[in-house]
This record gives structure tokens, C-alpha cells and sequence, in this order.
């Protein structure tokens, strides 16, 4: 197992340092030259060359991205573009909003979604079942800008429960900063918790006609202790991957309600810098979401390696 | 030894085309239909604006209403289809032409060349979906066919790791065994052995793929990152339609109920494709 | 029989699915008893409904299944009369279940003894640490060695063997009166079941237990059944005691059935199958069930169904009397001896020299380990494994050579080395003198038509999108030996080969039966006129009448066109009814090869020996060969790779002489001009194999 996770954990640093030389150098495939483009077609060759001197636009490719990803190593991330500030705050600050809003939905998608996914695999054919695929099946079709609109129009519009936009910290009180949570953790979970039921009912069903779910009940167990023993464990082992793909999947949902919440986290920062074309704050933006989802894709490895006992422990231990 | 007829009962379990598949497909065809067609038959011209009609709630004339520069509804939604079915449907056909030889190229040949396809792939499934979109997206203008284009790149990994899973399956079958023993060529045994019988889960996936491209384009286009203005998908057309959605809900619900319905059509073809093309469902006797 | 209430009794038992929009009828008036301390063997072929009525009787059935007529009497107790939660009860307490595949019956996520002690705390009420105490002695009991290691251990660092020994501990951890066995040695080796079989008979015989054992092998029967009861098709067609059915059958099924049986006592005559194929139970046939098929059948057969009727041994036929001394009628004896024998100077066809194969485990992100031994601290450093290792054979035109061994012995990546579906890591293959493994371009392309293969399993070797036309076509076309109106009338003629009409030609594999693909298969290999054919297990996956069938083929095609094969199987009984020269494997390598005659009698190679002692087979009844003293191997392979020296056998040899088996390779003892042993016991001790006695189970 400690194996397992330093081998795990090299993969990574190797993903992330790829994934950095691929960031860095599609700044240096880009047709036209980046600093003209950033200050505009129509500025003056001063201009352009100021910005060439900034960035250090003028240095060999390598210099430039030992420079940069250097620079990552020791916490300083550069500096914004258009904000002309260091981007290291600012994108703590973005993140730390956007990991309560992650935080609170994936652990909402996972009891609710497993939970719904077993209660309907379980009673494979009934009528809760047909209802809670149905229902998933028209949640998982539904994009989320689409919910996050109709949640604004309904819930804002026509009851004023909740505000429509914005964002208020813990110190303005709980309430407050509750209401304005809940509309964009709402709109995150509606489609993926139908994403996981329905991938965690299938697993069940797989999982309950397997032979050792036979083997179990002729040993006389109840139908309930054969489902919570035997079943579950083993059918939830899959849904550890589906809810590492629900992050990445997560993270696109963030892009997406931050902006329609205006809710100031990383996915709204990230858009910001891309209409801006803050290309230092672009770059950073995505390695450090990149660097967040690699994380929890390990996470989830380190988990499902947990509970299941053939990665565990290895093979031919007890012979 | 008799030969024996085939049995009634075998042709008893082949079943008729399943109801989803039926109801799915019919919608999707009609939105495939007003793609095609909708210009020409479309009341008014996409972008023509008037000025006296903005914001007119659905009547006769508009008959879902116009929006804040007056232009038609119905005209721009059936001319949106065009661009959005183009994002679903173009993504979903570069991810399979990217996707589906490096998994059979992977599965088939397996060693090194796998091992070092199947690391690229991890790579680009790495960064997450979206993120790779605005990374592909945020430094040049984007427009319809560049969002296609980085939709399906996203795409890619998940056909090519399930083409390579199911052709790893089939390698290990034994005719294919048997055309290996006998010396064939491998454009024969990749095209004539195993793509045959890999395509069925590789087309419920990609029916499945075209869903979340529709949804992915449109989320793009939503925030300004695929079709540009004044042409218009849906997505934008919501985008658009986001700041006066309290007094012109119209002009958001149509583009947003049309996206839906077409996401449920393709969901549902793709459930009676897998119901039709799985083995397991299919095969009566046993 | 006693007076005394039968354990279990099943009475005119129906059970039946839907499908298609109909009820199809798995079981059909099934009745059969089993008496307090005795064991029932219900036999069948697969299809037969022997598993169907495993599970009616432990109430486990799938929801949709429906028990329109019949009892189950557990004890007297009308099971079926019984609320849900009654026969739950019962379930693990009073009626156990060993299931066919000890692979996928245990839980891959919970500890063996955790699983072996759960009736105990659910029956029994035992506190958690009293049943953990009880599940080792029960390990202990099914003669598992250390059992605290086994109880701590997840199933998946078990063997097989260890498997279905932890399952049998589970079946009895309450004491049940009832074990019902479905298959339980199916999936094992052969050496692997005679051990379990030995444990079975030792616990009936130590707990007086009572068992249903379902099988479709009638030599496991033999071994441990005192009453059999035959099923086809969902009916009973005989039943009574064992000697009675299988040493004087009176159904025509049974005797089929029997004649299609190769036996290693028997190994000169041409088997007899039984022709035609399964009924398809949706729509089956009129009157008797196996009239279809049935060598005897008369008009009242078609249309009466006959009854079971007979007391002790009842039969359900209409002519069981008049053809009580009438045997399966087995095809025209041809003479083995007629053929024009393989010449032992003739120049062989197909040479291997030190032909060896090794495997890499693992990708190579799991094999980098750090080394700090100094350098650079990242080593790639895949542990090998040797599946073949340095293996010289030959065989000659014409010639029949029997490799048997084990699963995992690398038998089957021996024959793929020869058609070079697998490239060997060392040593080479001589095909026609040329070295095989050297051609390139025109030659190989020459030679891959000389050397062809058949595969084991029929629904994998055909591609199921192609019509059987295309699929024999495909290898015509491809070496140029046919084309245009041509094409049909070869790819007829070598359907006739095999015994299928052309009509065949326009149907997919979907629409044929299992010996139907497998000849397909064997018309496929053959359309290149091949010298030399590999058949990897080509027989194994066939129920044993169809598999009597397909054996005369091959058997008539090697007469007929002087084709020689390397037959690979696990059975023995198989390979002596075949080949003409035996060579059997262990752990890569080759232990002892000979003619037939000569390896299937002493001197053995003490696995030969334990291979030949494990086979259960009808004829050999328990009787006869218990005076014998039974040879039973210790263990099972060793997984890792231990070959540092001395004997590959020497782990679980039983006949071990001491610390040379340990540090040298056996030399090759010449027993015969043809026939050598690899082992260190003179030859002299080898030949009074027989004379010998074993310790059991050492």
C-alpha cells in the first residue's frame, strides 16, 4: 500500500509537470506574436516592447518556462496582467471560495447520489425504482446553465427566497452567507447526483446477481444484512471512480454557476482572464485546477485501493 | 445429421426495436429535420431586428415571441439548431476519428505502443473537461467549428480507452486468434475481425458522447467561448436572453427546453441502441 | 431402502421461466430421493436442469420462476409450503450449498474465516470470537494447513483448491443434514478434485452426511454417488443405485452417454456419440424427449411420452426391456492399426529445440523500484515467469502427440510458439527442417499454411458477424487455393469433411450448436491443407457426447488425410483415447514422454502416476481401486517462481527421495527407446509403481 501511494504520488508530480510544459507552451505555438495581442492591435511599438521587456517575451523558450514553473515551486505564481497585482492571493482567495462551493456539493452528490443509486438497484423494477431513474434520467439531461436560469427565475424571481447574485462571507452571519450558497450548490448537484445514482444503480444490480451474493443467501442470511455485508462494498468500489470524474465534471459546473451566480471564485477569476486575455493569470489559473483535480483523482486511487483488498494487500500471501 | 430449420423460438426472441429507441429517435429526427431545413422554413431571416417588436411575448406573428432587438424566435431557434446539432454531432465524429484507431491501435497491439498511447491519454484526461475546452479556446477567436473541434478533443480519451477495452476483449477471441495463426494482414484483422464486432459499445457511447457535447458546446457558447454573436446556438441564444429574464422569460425558455428535449432524444436513442446491440439482452438462447 | 423418512424427497417436481411470451419448461415431473447418510448424484448434460433443481430445493430460484406442480419434502417438511423467512432458516442451518466456482463464491472484500464463521453467528448465535475459533478448526477439519493464515486471508490470495475447501467448511459449519454440491470440482484440476473428492467422502463418511451432488462427469458419480439419477432435457430418464445405472444403463441416454466416454482402459476403439442435438426446450419434442436423438426410436416413441417406471433402478423408456443387453450401437470399427502407422525414422515434420518462453509480470510503472545500493536509484526490474522452459520434442507426419498437464503448466503457450501466435524467447521450432521462427515474407506465408491451429472455446472461435461460408472461405482466398464457382464447391467439400451439410455455409455461428462451431472451427484449420494441426483443448468445452463426436472427426480427418496434431488437454482420459505418443508437462517442462502404450502403464513419472490415479472414471469403481492405494499430490502448484534447482515436481511430489529431488535436475531415464522420464528415481523403483504404498493425504 505505501508503495502503491509513492507510485501513485510519482505519477502525479509527472502529470503536473507535463501538464505545466503543455501550458507553457501553447503560449509559444500561438500565432502572432502574445504581447501584441494582449495590448491590442493598435498600441504603439513601445507599448508592445514594455510588454515584451515584462514579460520576458525576449528570453529562449526554456529560459522563460524554468522562470515560470521555478517560480511555482517557491509560491510565487506572477503577476496578473490587467489587475497588475501578484496572482498568489488572488487565486488562494478565488479558491478558497470556490472549495466551500466544491466541497459542499460533492459530499452532498456522493450520499445523495449513492444512496438513491442503491435504494432504486436494490428494488430493481418497483415503482421507486422506475421513478428515480426517470427522474435521474431528466436531471442528467438538463445543462446546468440552463437549471442555475430557471433557479434564479423561480426562486428569486417569482418567490425572492434566496438572492440571485453574489456572494457574502461567514462574518456577514451564517444566513446570509447560506442563502447565497444554496442556489449554486443546488444547480451543481441537480445533474451529477443523477449521474451517480444512476451509474451506482447499475453497479448494485451487477453486484446483487454476482455468485457470492447466492452463496451468502444460502448460507440463510437476510435478505438486508446480505445487501448491507455482502453487496454494498463491493458495488461502491466503482462509484469511487465515477465521483473522481464527478470532480473534473464538478469543476465545469463551477466555471459555469459561478458566472451565473456571480459567485467570485476560480472558475469566475479563470473566465475573467480569459475575456481579458491575462495570459500570466490564465496560466496559472488552469495549473492550479489542474494541480486540484490531479489531487483528487490520487485520492480517489488511494481509496478504491483501500477498499479493495486485491491492490491492498498483494497476491499470494497465505500460501 | 438432420439439418435443423431455425427454430421459432430464436426468432421469437428477436424482439421488435425498443419503444425508447422509437420515441428518441423520432424526436431527434425532427430536430435533425429543422437543422436541415429550418431556413427555408423559418418565418423570419435570423438576425432581422425590429424595433417596434422587441420583447413581444409569443402571438400570432412571433410565435415564440421575439427578443431585445426584436428578431423572432422560432426563426433563431431553428437556426441555432444547425449550430448546435453541429457542435454535438462534429465533436462526437472527431473523438471517434481520433479516439477510435488509438484504442484499436492500443488494445490490438499492446507493449509499449499501448503504453505510451494510454500515458498521452491520461494526460489529456488530467485537466478537467471544461478546462480543456477554455484552454484550447482562450487565446484565439473561437467560433463554431473550433469549439467542435476542442469538444471532441475532449472526447477523445473516453472513446479511446473504451475502444481499447473492448478491443482487448476481442484480441483475445479466438478467430482472431486463428487469423493471426493464419498470417494475416493487421489492416485485415482490425477491419475485418475485430472493428465488427467492437462498434457496438463504441456507438452507445458515442450517442451518450453527442448528449454531453450538445450540453458542453452549449455551456461554452454560454460563456462566450464557442458561436460568436449575431449568428446563435442555443446556448448563447440563453446567454443572451440571461439579463431580461424577468420580463421576457420566453426568449431564455424556448432555446433552453429545445436543448433539453434534444439532450432526452439522444439519451433515449442511445438506450434502445444499447438495448438492441447488447449481446447479453439480445441472445435468447444460451 | 428403510422405512425410515428420507432426507430430502422430491416429487413429480415442474418448474418453468417465461420467455418469448410463454412458460418454458426447465423441470418436468422430476422426482428422486436421498436417503439419511447416502449421496444422490444428479447427472445431466448442460441444459439439463441439474443446477435449476439445486436451487428449487435450497429456495433460492430467480423471482420469475414458477413451481406449477410438486413437492420438495425436507425430513417430511413440504419445503415449498414453507413461509419465505421459514426456508430462510433452514438455509445454512440444516441445508447447505457448495457452489461450481469457487472463484466468484466467496467475497472478494471480506476475510475468509469472517465468511466461513457467518452461519455460525447467524444459526448458531455464537459471539464473533467463539465463530472465528470455530471457522479455523472447521479449516482445520477440510485439511487446510496453517488455517489462522487462510481465515485472515482475502479470497484472492487463495488458490482454487484452498477456495473450495473454505467454502466446504462454510457449507458445514452448522452440521446441516442436507450438503447439495453443484459442480463443486468442475472448475479444478484434476489432481486438485481427486483431493476434494477424497475430503467429501471422508466427511460422509465422519459426519454421516447426506448430499445431492450435481455433475455432469459420471466418473465423479462413480467415485462418490450411491444413487444416481440421470436427467435430459428437465426429465428424468433413469435413476437407481449407481452400479446398477452406469454398469448396466438401461435408458438409450445413459448408454450414450457411457459410450461416449473416452476411458484410458479403452484407448483402441472409435467412441460412440450420441447424434443430433439438445431440444430446444421453448418448443420441445412430441412424445419421448429424446426420441430426436435416439438410436432406438419406434413410432409409440413420438408420440407417447413414456413414464418413469421401475422400482429401485426405473427407467423412463418405452423399449427399456426389450433392449436391456442392446448397447449404444458405436460407428463401424476401423482398426487403428490399419492406418499406415507414423514411421519412427521417418524425418520428422515438426522439431522444438530447448523451446522456451518467458513472461515480464506487470507494466512498467509497477516494476520501477528504488535500489539503494548506489547508482541510479530508479530500476526497471519486471519479475519473469517462465511458462515454458526449454522444452525438445518432435513430431512425426501423420503422427498423434498428446501433450497433457495442468492448467497453467504453459501447454497452451507451447502449442501457440508452433504457429507463431506467441514468439518464443528462446530455443527454436523446425517445421519441414525450416527453422520457423527465422522465416519471414513468402516462407512464413508458406508455412503458417502447413501449421494451423483449433482453439477450445466454440462461441469464441468464430467471428460471430461472418457467415460460416465466409469464415472456411476466408483461408481459400487468403493462400490462393480457390476462387469464383470454386470457392463454393470447397468450401462444401470441406464442410462434408467434418460432417455438416453446405447448406451450413449461409448461417452465422449464432444459429449452431457447440460441436456445430467447433467443427466450423476444425473446417477452418483444415482449408489450408495443412501437414500439422495444434489442438489447444479443442474438445474440453463440450459436453461429453458432443465431444465423442468431435473426437471420431478428428480422429477419421488424421486417418483420412494423414494430418499430424499436437492435442493439448488437461484430460488425460481424452489424450489416451487420441494419441499416438503421450508427452506430459509440469511447470514448463516436459516430465515424461512416450508412445501411449508406454506412458499410460508403469514405469510412470511419479506426476503421471498421481494424474493417471486422480482421474475419477466409470469402471474403475471405488471398490477396486481403494485396494489399490490412491496416489494424492501435497499442495497445489507453487505460484512462485521457485526454480532455482533441483526438481520442479519436488514441492509436491509424493514420492520424494531426499535432497537431490532439491539440488539437481532429474536426469532423463531411458525406459524404453521412446519412452524417457525426467526424475531421480531409478528406473526399477518407477516400475513397481504399483507395488508401492502411499501415505494418504501426507
Amino acid at each position: 500500500m505505501i508503495a502503491y501511494t509513492i507510485r501513485r504520488l510519482l505519477t502525479v508530480i509527472a502529470i503536473l509537470a507535463v501538464m505545466s510544459v503543455a501550458i507553457f507552451s501553447i503560449t509559444q505555438v500561438l500565432p502572432g506574436d502574445v504581447a501584441q495581442m494582449i495590448v491590442g492591435q493598435f498600441a504603439t511599438d513601445d507599448q508592445v516592447k514594455a510588454v515584451r521587456g515584462r514579460l520576458h517575451l525576449d528570453d529562449p523558450a526554456h529560459v522563460q518556462y524554468l522562470r515560470w514553473a521555478g517560480g511555482f515551486l517557491q509560491g510565487d505564481f506572477g503577476k496578473s496582467m490587467m489587475m497588475d497585482r501578484p496572482l498568489g492571493p488572488l487565486i488562494g482567495e478565488a479558491m478558497a471560495r470556490s472549495a466551500v462551493l466544491a466541497g459542499i456539493s460533492i459530499v452532498l452528490v456522493a450520499v445523495i447520489g449513492i444512496w438513491l443509486g442503491v435504494y432504486a438497484g436494490v428494488r430493481r423494477g418497483t415503482r421507486a425504482d422506475r421513478f428515480i431513474s426517470v427522474g435521474s434520467y431528466f436531471f442528467i439531461s438538463v445543462p446546468e446553465f440552463f437549471w442555475a436560469i430557471l433557479a434564479v427565475m423561480l426562486f428569486t424571481g417569482y418567490l425572492g427566497w434566496f438572492p440571485s447574485t453574489g456572494y457574502a462571507s461567514l462574518d456577514e452571519g451564517f444566513w446570509t452567507w447560506a442563502r447565497h450558497i444554496v442556489l449554486p450548490v443546488a444547480t451543481l448537484v441537480s445533474g451529477l447526483v443523477a449521474h451517480v445514482s444512476r451509474l451506482t444503480r447499475s453497479s448494485m444490480i451487477e453486484t446483487m446477481q454476482a455468485q457470492y451474493i447466492t452463496a451468502a443467501r444460502a448460507k440463510g442470511l437476510p435478505e438486508n444484512i446480505v445487501i448491507r455485508r455482502h453487496a454494498l462494498r463491493n458495488a461502491l468500489v466503482p462509484t469511487i471512480t465515477v465521483l473522481a470524474i464527478d470532480v473534473g465534471l464538478l469543476m465545469g459546473g463551477i466555471v459555469v454557476v459561478e458566472t451565473v451566480f456571480a459567485y467570485p471564485g476560480l472558475g469566475r477569476l479563470l473566465i475573467f482572464a480569459i475575456e481579458q486575455k491575462d495570459l500570466p493569470m490564465i496560466q496559472a489559473g488552469i495549473l492550479v485546477v489542474t494541480a486540484v483535480y490531479a489531487l483528487a483523482n490520487l485520492a480517489a486511487d488511494l481509496l478504491y485501493a483501500f477498499f479493495n483488498p486485491r491492490i491492498r494487500y498483494g497476491s499470494s500471501a497465505a500460501h | 445429421m438432420a439439418a435443423l430449420p431455425l427454430t421459432e423460438a430464436t426468432a421469437a426472441y428477436r424482439r421488435a426495436w425498443p419503444a425508447s429507441f422509437v420515441a428518441g429517435g423520432t424526436i431527434f429526427g425532427l430536430v435533425v429535420l429543422a437543422a436541415l431545413f429550418g431556413p427555408l422554413v423559418a418565418p423570419f431571416p435570423y438576425d432581422q431586428m425590429d424595433i417596434m417588436a422587441r420583447m413581444t411575448p409569443p402571438d400570432a406573428t412571433h410565435w415564440l415571441g421575439t427578443d431585445e432587438f426584436g428578431r423572432d424566435v422560432l426563426s433563431r431557434l431553428l437556426y441555432g439548431a444547425r449550430l448546435s446539432l453541429l457542435m454535438g454531432l462534429g465533436a462526437t465524429f472527431v473523438s471517434l476519428l481520433v479516439g477510435v484507431p488509438l484504442g484499436l491501435t492500443a488494445g490490438y497491439k499492446g507493449g509499449r505502443i499501448d503504453e505510451s498511447i494510454m500515458r498521452a491519454i491520461d494526460l489529456v484526461i488530467s485537466v478537467p473537461p471544461i478546462l480543456m475546452g477554455l484552454l484550447l479556446l482562450s487565446l484565439s477567436t473561437p467560433n463554431v467549428w473550433k469549439t467542435a473541434f476542442a469538444v471532441g478533443i475532449i472526447y477523445v480519451p473516453i472513446m479511446a480507452r473504451l475502444t481499447r477495452a473492448v478491443t482487448l476483449e476481442i484480441a483475445r477471441e479466438e478467430f482472431v486468434l486463428a487469423a493471426r495463426a493464419r498470417g494475416e494482414r493487421l489492416w485485415y484483422i482490425l477491419a475485418a475481425e475485430i472493428l465488427p464486432n467492437a462498434w457496438p459499445p463504441i456507438i452507445v457511447e458515442a450517442a451518450l458522447r453527442v448528449t454531453f457535447a450538445i450540453m458542453l458546446g452549449a455551456a461554452l457558447s454560454f460563456l462566450g467561448l464557442g458561436v460568436q454573436p449575431p449568428s446563435s446556438d442555443w446556448g448563447l441564444m440563453i446567454a443572451e436572453a440571461r439579463p431580461f429574464i424577468d420580463t421576457a422569460p420566453w426568449v431564455a425558455l424556448a432555446p433552453g427546453a429545445l436543448l433539453c428535449i434534444t439532450v432526452i432524444a439522444v439519451n433515449l436513442v442511445g438506450d434502445g441502441l444499447r438495448e438492441i446491440l447488447d449481446p447479453r439482452l439480445r441472445k435468447g438462447r444460451g | 431402502m428403510s422405512t425410515e423418512v428420507p432426507v430430502l424427497k422430491v416429487e413429480s417436481l415442474t418448474l418453468e421461466y417465461p420467455a418469448g411470451g410463454g412458460w418454458l419448461r426447465a423441470l418436468d415431473n422430476v422426482s428422486f430421493e436421498i436417503g439419511k447418510g447416502r449421496a444422490l448424484g444428479l447427472v445431466g448434460e448442460s441444459g439439463s436442469g441439474k443446477s435449476t433443481t439445486a436451487l428449487a430445493v435450497l429456495g433460492l430460484l430467480a423471482s420469475e420462476a414458477r413451481i406449477p406442480g410438486g413437492r420438495i419434502l425436507f425430513g417430511g417438511r413440504s419445503l415449498l409450503d414453507l413461509a419465505a423467512e421459514e426456508r430462510r432458516l433452514l438455509r445454512g442451518e440444516r441445508i447447505s450449498m457448495v457452489f461450481q466456482d469457487p472463484f466468484t463464491s466467496l467475497n472478494p472484500a471480506i476475510q475468509v474465516g469472517r465468511q466461513i464463521a457467518e452461519p455460525l453467528v447467524l444459526h448458531r448465535a455464537l459471539s464473533d470470537g467463539d465463530a472465528a475459533i470455530e471457522a479455523r478448526r472447521l479449516l482445520e477439519e477440510v485439511g487446510i494447513p496453517r488455517p489462522e493464515d487462510v481465515a485472515r486471508a482475502y479470497p484472492h490470495q487463495l488458490s482454487g483448491g484452498m477456495k473450495q475447501r473454505a467454502l466446504i467448511a462454510t457449507a458445514l459449519a452448522c452440521s446441516p443434514e442436507l450438503l447439495v454440491l453443484d459442480e463443486p470440482t468442475t472448475a479444478l484440476d484434476v489432481t486438485i478434485e481427486a483431493q476434494i473428492l477424497d475430503l467429501l467422502e471422508r466427511l460422509r463418511r465422519d459426519r454421516g452426511l447426506s448430499m445431492l451432488y450435481i455433475t455432469h462427469n459420471l466418473g465423479v458419480v462413480a467415485r462418490i454417488c450411491d444413487d444416481v439419477c440421470v436427467l435430459y432435457a428437465g426429465r428424468v430418464v433413469e435413476s437407481g443405485p449407481t452400479s446398477d445405472v452406469l454398469y448396466a444403463p438401461k435408458h438409450p441416454y445413459t448408454k450414450g452417454l457411457l459410450a461416449s466416454l473416452p476411458r484410458v482402459a479403452e484407448r483402441q476403439l472409435r467412441l460412440a456419440p450420441i447424434p443430433g442435438r439438445f431440444p430446444d426446450l421453448a418448443s420441445p419434442p412430441s412424445g419421448c424427449i429424446f426420441h430426436p436423438r435416439c438410436h432406438f426410436v419406434v413410432e409409440r416413441c413420438k408420440g407417447e411420452p413414456p413414464v418413469l417406471s421401475g422400482i429401485g433402478h426405473a427407467v423412463s423408456c418405452w423399449r427399456a426391456e426389450e433392449l436391456a443387453d442392446t448397447p449404444w450401437p458405436a460407428p463401424e470399427a476401423q482398426a487403428r492399426g490399419a492406418r499406415s502407422a507414423a514411421h519412427p525414422d521417418a524425418a520428422p515434420l515438426v522439431e522444438m529445440k530447448d523451446l522456451a518462453k518467458q513472461y515480464e509480470m506487470g507494466g512498467v510503472f509497477d516494476n520501477l523500484r528504488f535500489d539503494r545500493s548506489g547508482g541510479f536509484p530508479l530500476r526497471f526490474d519486471p519479475p519473469r515467469v517462465r511458462a515454458v522452459d526449454g522444452v525438445t520434442l518432435d513430431i512425426a507426419p501423420g503422427e498423434v502427440l498428446g501433450l497433457v498437464g495442468e492448467s497453467g503448466c504453459g501447454k497452451s503457450t507451447l502449442g501457440r510458439m508452433l504457429v507463431r501466435l506467441i514468439e518464443p524467447s528462446d530455443g527454436e521450432v523446425r517445421i519441414l527442417g525450416e527453422d520457423f521462427g527465422r522465416l519471414s515474407g513468402k516462407a512464413l506465408h508458406e508455412h503458417r499454411r502447413i501449421a494451423q491451429i483449433i482453439f477450445q472455446n466454440p462461441d469464441s472461435s468464430l467471428n460471430p458477424r461472418k457467415t460460416v461460408g465466409e469464415i472456411v472461405a476466408r483461408p481459400l482466398t487468403l493462400f490462393g487455393l480457390a476462387r469464383g464457382n470454386e470457392l463454393d464447391a470447397k468450401v462444401a467439400a470441406l464442410l462434408d469433411l467434418v460432417r455438416l451439410p453446405s447448406s451450413y455455409a449461409s448461417r452465422y455461428p449464432h444459429q449452431l450448436s457447440g460441436g456445430e462451431k467447433q467443427r466450423v472451427g476444425i473446417a477452418r484449420a483444415l482449408a489450408t491443407e495443412p501437414r500439422f494441426i495444434v489442438c489447444d483443448e479443442a474438445v474440453s468445452a463440450l459436453d461429453v457426447s458432443v465431444q465423442a463426436y468431435v473426437l471420431n472427426v478428428l480422429a477419421e480427418l488424421r486417418d483420412r488425410l494423414n494430418v499430424a496434431y499436437l492435442f493439448i488437454s488437461h484430460d488425460l482420459s481424452v489424450i489416451a483415447h487420441i494419441a499416438d505418443r503421450v508427452a506430459v508437462m509440469y511447470r514448463g517442462a516436459i516430465v515424461e514422454e512416450g508412445p501411449a502404450a508406454e506412458v499410460l502403464k508403469p514405469p510412470f513419472h511419479p506426476y503421471t502416476e498421481a494424474l493417471l490415479s486422480a482421474i475419477p472414471e466409470v469402471g474403475r469403481s471405488p471398490g477396486s481401486s481403494a485396494g489399490r492405494g490412491r496416489i494424492r499430490l501435497r499442495g497445489d502448484v507453487v505460484e512462485k517462481d521457485g526454480l532455482i534447482g533441483g526438481c520442479r515436481f519436488q514441492h509436491r511430489c509424493p514420492r520424494k527421495i531426499g535432497k537431490l529431488c532439491e539440488t539437481e535436475a532429474p536426469p532423463w531415464r531411458i525406459a524404453s527407446p521412446a519412452h524417457r522420464i525426467a526424475c531421480h528415481i531409478p528406473l526399477e523403483d518407477l516400475r513397481r509403481a504399483d507395488a508401492v504404498r502411499l501415505p494418504q493425504e501426507a
